[in-house]
């Protein structure tokens, strides 16, 4: 079925709902006629346009992998109308897809260097969709050394804990560290902030890409760190978080400067950041 | 390209006819002191007094709301149908500069992601132009190579030479139109109108109050994002969407959904406007343009820069609505020769 | 009027230079001959932007929400059917009444700018203008023009009730006589004479051609919500839709949301880019609330609270 419509969702269901924190669930999702999974053809770090019926459409990043199945998933923070009633919606649900859209993490870019990761909280669901691809089978000979560093406020509010503490640190030439804000029962890992642990983690610049996406003070501060540590701004990635309601660069709201996030985003170095106006 | 006339006597005929062949959009009065654009039944209910309309025509190619699609969802089975609701239309009586505005919207909805409402009537639309016998106070297309008498973008635009329209066929369209209603588009006597048009043209030219000179005010906006200026613009801002909503280049949207609670609901989109504060309001709370100086910087820098810079086409045509229809008196004329000034003492 | 405009300066300087307000909220002129712009003066130096003419038809309170907030002081130009909002803002507690220094300006009147402009070109420049009792002389550089005030006044200026402000901490011009005050809901009276379809579909028409561009909402002095239920988003009571059912809801919420504090001040009216006849909804209300609880005009009085916001044991019952 083609949908010769941009503004028009494809019906999918809700295949599996996974609680990742308090507030984060992800949802597995698979379109109602395979055919359109076959064409949809999503690189990471796109985004896509979910619709609630009845409620309208919200943009949320795609954060897996094109490489690990025939299925979409969203992790969704529930802080908005759309948002909390989508949080109440069970498996077998239906939900409307459209996308994808957006650039994507310049992952040809990438090849042949090492990757350090870093996210905050929920930001780390669109760089999932990254370090899953970089870390397939099918890629993983592509890339060097890979670093994930991933922070929350405490051990509930990690987001892919499975990911974290079992699937990851599995992979070859991988290596995950994780952080909480501040100390609690039972955690034995780091404590204290992203920035600061990047900043003893102490990565070399040296043939590596970092890919920086979390909330803008964290991001503020581990830009602060990351030039300090001597990587340059075309070595560092960062993903934009803009309203949005098109998603294919015609309703007005995104933009930035000339640019629209929709569309000539989400994923910019930090080169072309600089280039931008100072509003967002 | 071909040149034709009207009788006037005729128009009403022929305009009773498209009413009835299409859907005819055309000039309508209201209330005495306000004039719109809508769809009309026949020529009876058609102003071509009018100097320009409160509200542009860009609602018969975009309308202020508009169904995309509705949906049926039981639980188990999800139907979507889109909205194809698209007639051949005929906007009569456009003026040159609102022609103009739908050359700076077709890209827009034109591109990688082509958005097949709008594409869909654009490609069914016939639009006849109507030369202005008259400039306003607030008009300045002529800062945009533009004029009065200016033809682009019209299938066919019509001049008023007194008991007669003088008629040019800019495309092929408009072609086919002129042959389709040939009894009413006479092949004698253009010539002579063509001159006489000509004349109209020159002495309206004469007749701008407003010298707008575009030139640097671009680069200045290149240079510059954070200028002292907008701190003195913005204040007298109302935040409201007069300035939007008239300007027949603005073309912003919000979506949504509208359900009465059962297994059915429809999706509309409709305009929405830059000046309003939930327009870049994220669900979390953050918002990028907080403040009206940002909103009211970033409208201007829209017109000026931004729409330049992606579609090599401006973002405003000089219809000067916004300018007439402000309440404060935030004119985009003085806006722009108060930033040739900041470009020229940088 | 221009010796107003000057002693207008006069006070605006000396209030800035003795530092009684740190802000002057006034007109200027405007990018056409027969209109004026909010200014806001913040320097002793600038005050030579401020005019006064009979084009001074804003409505200036507005802004003094955007200040409440904000450390200082700030004075005003007000006409006298901007003071009542004044009076109404304090009451309604949205600004202090210690934040302001109200300039109070006698008005014989605001012409319609559009009604001007479409008699002398808007591209000459205004010399002087001159009130004549029931006209006004208008010098400009290209000549000189007569405005009758019956057929180039604001409707709403015809029949006002306020030619004087009602609260003024400084007060210019010489007192203006009221005239024809009695007649002002004139308008009103016809439409209540019309039966319920005939009113119905008045103002089906009238609400048909609304863009909701919120102008009417976002001019009003008494629209001080921090929160517009039009704005918000959950629950949305109203959407974007433009169609005549949420156009109505909107107008009709509206009008009883500002009922009792709407200061009849024309703005909604005067600037609505369709011309939707905003003030008769409000003056409706207005006069019913006249008729039934003896309520003056909101804001005519400082000490006035609205007549839907208390209860008296006089209260008619009728509709109950």
């Amino acid at each position: 079925m083609h949908n010769p419509s941009p503004l028009i969702p494809y019906p999918a269901t809700i295949t599996k709902i996974v609680d990742e924190t308090g507030d984060v669930k992800t949802f597995t999702v698979e379109f109602d006629d395979p055919e359109v999974m076959e064409r949809f053809g999503n690189k990471p770090g796109q985004v896509a346009e979910l619709s609630v019926f009845g409620e309208g459409e919200a943009t949320i990043s795609i954060t897996s992998s094109p490489t690990r199945g025939k299925f979409l998933e969203f992790s969704v923070r529930r802080v908005g109308r759309l948002t909390s009633v989508l949080h109440q919606m069970e498996v077998g649900q239906k939900i409307g897809v459209r996308g994808p859209y957006g650039n994507w993490f310049p992952y040809e870019m990438m090849k042949g260097k090492d990757l350090f990761f870093i996210g905050g909280g929920i930001a780390l669901a669109p760089l999932r969709s990254l370090i899953d691809f970089v870390l397939s089978e099918q890629y993983r000979k592509d890339y060097g050394k890979v670093e994930i560093l991933y922070g929350a406020r405490s051990y509930n509010d990690l987001c892919f804990k499975s990911d974290l503490f079992e699937r990851w640190p599995k992979c070859p030439n991988t290596k995950v560290y994780t952080t909480i804000d501040r100390p609690e029962e039972g955690w034995t890992g780091h404590v204290g902030f992203v920035p600061n642990y990047v900043e003893e983690v102490n990565p070399s610049p040296e043939n590596k890409i970092a890919i920086i996406c979390g909330p803008p003070i964290m991001i503020k501060f581990t830009l602060a760190v990351m030039e300090k540590l001597g990587f340059s701004d075309e070595q560092i990635i960062t993903t934009l978080e803009m309203k949005m309601k098109c998603c294919i660069g015609k309703c007005g709201r995104c933009n930035i400067g000339s640019k629209f996030v929709c569309v000539d985003g989400p994923v910019f170095s930090l080169a072309q950041l600089k280039q931008l106006p100072p509003e967002f | 390209m071909d040149a034709r006339v009207i009788n006037k006597g005729q128009l009403p005929e022929l305009l009773d006819r498209l009413a009835k062949d299409y859907a005819l959009f055309a000039p309508v009065r209201e209330e005495e002191t306000v004039t719109l654009f809508k769809k009309v039944a026949g020529a009876k209910e058609v102003a071509l007094d009018y100097t320009n309309s409160d509200v542009s025509p860009k609602g018969c190619l975009f309308p202020q709301t508009e169904k995309t699609f509705s949906y049926i969802y039981t639980g188990d089975s999800l139907q979507i149908n889109k909205n194809e609701d698209v007639q051949n239309t005929v906007i009569f009586g456009a003026r040159p500069c609102d022609v103009r505005s739908i050359l700076s919207l077709d890209p827009v909805f034109e591109g990688k992601f082509v958005d097949d409402y709008y594409a869909a009537r654009r490609q069914n639309t016939v639009i006849i132009g109507l030369s202005c016998n008259k400039v306003l106070s607030t008009c300045f297309c002529n800062a945009f190579n533009s004029g009065p008498c200016d033809g682009t973008g019209s299938d066919l635009l019509l001049t008023d030479l007194g008991d007669k329209y003088y008629v040019e066929v800019n495309t092929d369209k408009g072609k086919s139109f002129v042959e389709a209603y040939g009894q009413y588009f006479a092949s004698q006597g253009a010539e002579q109108l063509a001159k006489a048009k000509e004349e109209l043209a020159k002495t309206l030219e004469g007749q701008f109050i407003r010298q707008v000179d575009l030139g640097g005010v671009k680069e200045v906006l290149d240079e510059n994002f954070e200028l002292p200026y907008w701190d003195k613009v913005f204040k007298k801002c109302l935040g409201c969407g007069i300035c939007t909503y008239v300007c027949p280049t603005c073309h912003c949207f919000d979506i949504f959904d509208f359900t009465t609670g059962d297994f059915t609901g429809e999706r509309f989109r409709c305009w929405d406007s830059c000046m309003f504060p939930d327009f870049t309001l994220m669900a979390g709370g953050h918002n990028p343009r907080p403040t009206k100086k940002e909103r009211v910087r970033n409208r201007f820098m829209h017109k000026l820069k931004y729409h330049l810079d992606r579609y090599n086409i401006a973002g405003c045509v000089g219809c000067g609505r916004c300018i007439a229809k402000c309440p404060v008196n935030i004119d985009i004329t003085a806006i722009i020769k108060d930033l040739k000034e900041v470009g020229q003492n940088a | 009027m221009m010796d107003i405009a000057q002693q207008l300066r006069e006070q605006a300087k000396k209030l800035l230079e003795e530092k009684k307000v740190d802000l002057v909220i006034g007109f200027g002129e405007g990018t056409e001959l027969a209109r004026t712009t909010p200014v806001f003066v913040n320097n002793p130096e600038d005050v030579a932007v401020l005019t006064w003419n009979p084009f001074c038809a804003n409505n200036l309170v507005k802004y003094l929400t955007d200040y409440s907030h904000e450390p200082g002081k700030v004075a005003v130009v007000v006409k006298g059917c901007d003071s009542r909002a004044v009076n109404r803002l304090i009451a309604d507690n949205q600004i202090k009444k210690e934040k302001v220094v109200v300039i109070g300006v006698t008005c014989p009147g605001q012409l319609d700018w559009q009604k001007v402009a479409a008699k002398i070109s808007p591209g000459v420049r205004l010399k002087e203008v001159t009130d004549n009792g029931d006209s006004f002389t208008v010098k400009t550089d290209a000549g000189e023009y007569k405005f009758d005030k019956k057929d180039y006044m604001l409707r709403r200026c015809l029949v006002c009730e306020n030619p004087n402000p009602v609260v003024a901490d400084v007060l210019l011009g010489k007192e203006q006589p009221v005239k024809n005050y009695e007649e002002r809901f004139a308008e009103v009276k016809a439409l209540e004479q019309l039966s319920t379809e005939e009113k119905s579909a008045y103002w089906d028409k009238q609400f048909s051609r609304c863009l909701r561009c919120y102008a009417c909402r976002n001019v009003c002095t008494v629209c001080t919500c921090r929160e517009c239920v039009f704005d918000q988003m959950k629950p949305m009571w109203v959407s974007k839709r433009n169609n005549l059912s949420e156009n109505t809801a909107f107008h009709l919420i509206r009008a009883f949301h500002v009922a009792g504090r709407c200061v009849d001040c024309g703005e909604c009216d005067r600037i609505c880019p369709v011309d939707i006849p905003l003030r008769k909804l409000n003056q409706k209300i207005l006069k019913d609330l006249g008729d039934l609880f003896d309520a003056p005009t909101p804001g005519s009085r400082p000490d006035l609270v609205s007549p839907l916001g208390e209860f008296t044991t006089g209260d008619p019952e009728e509709f109950m």
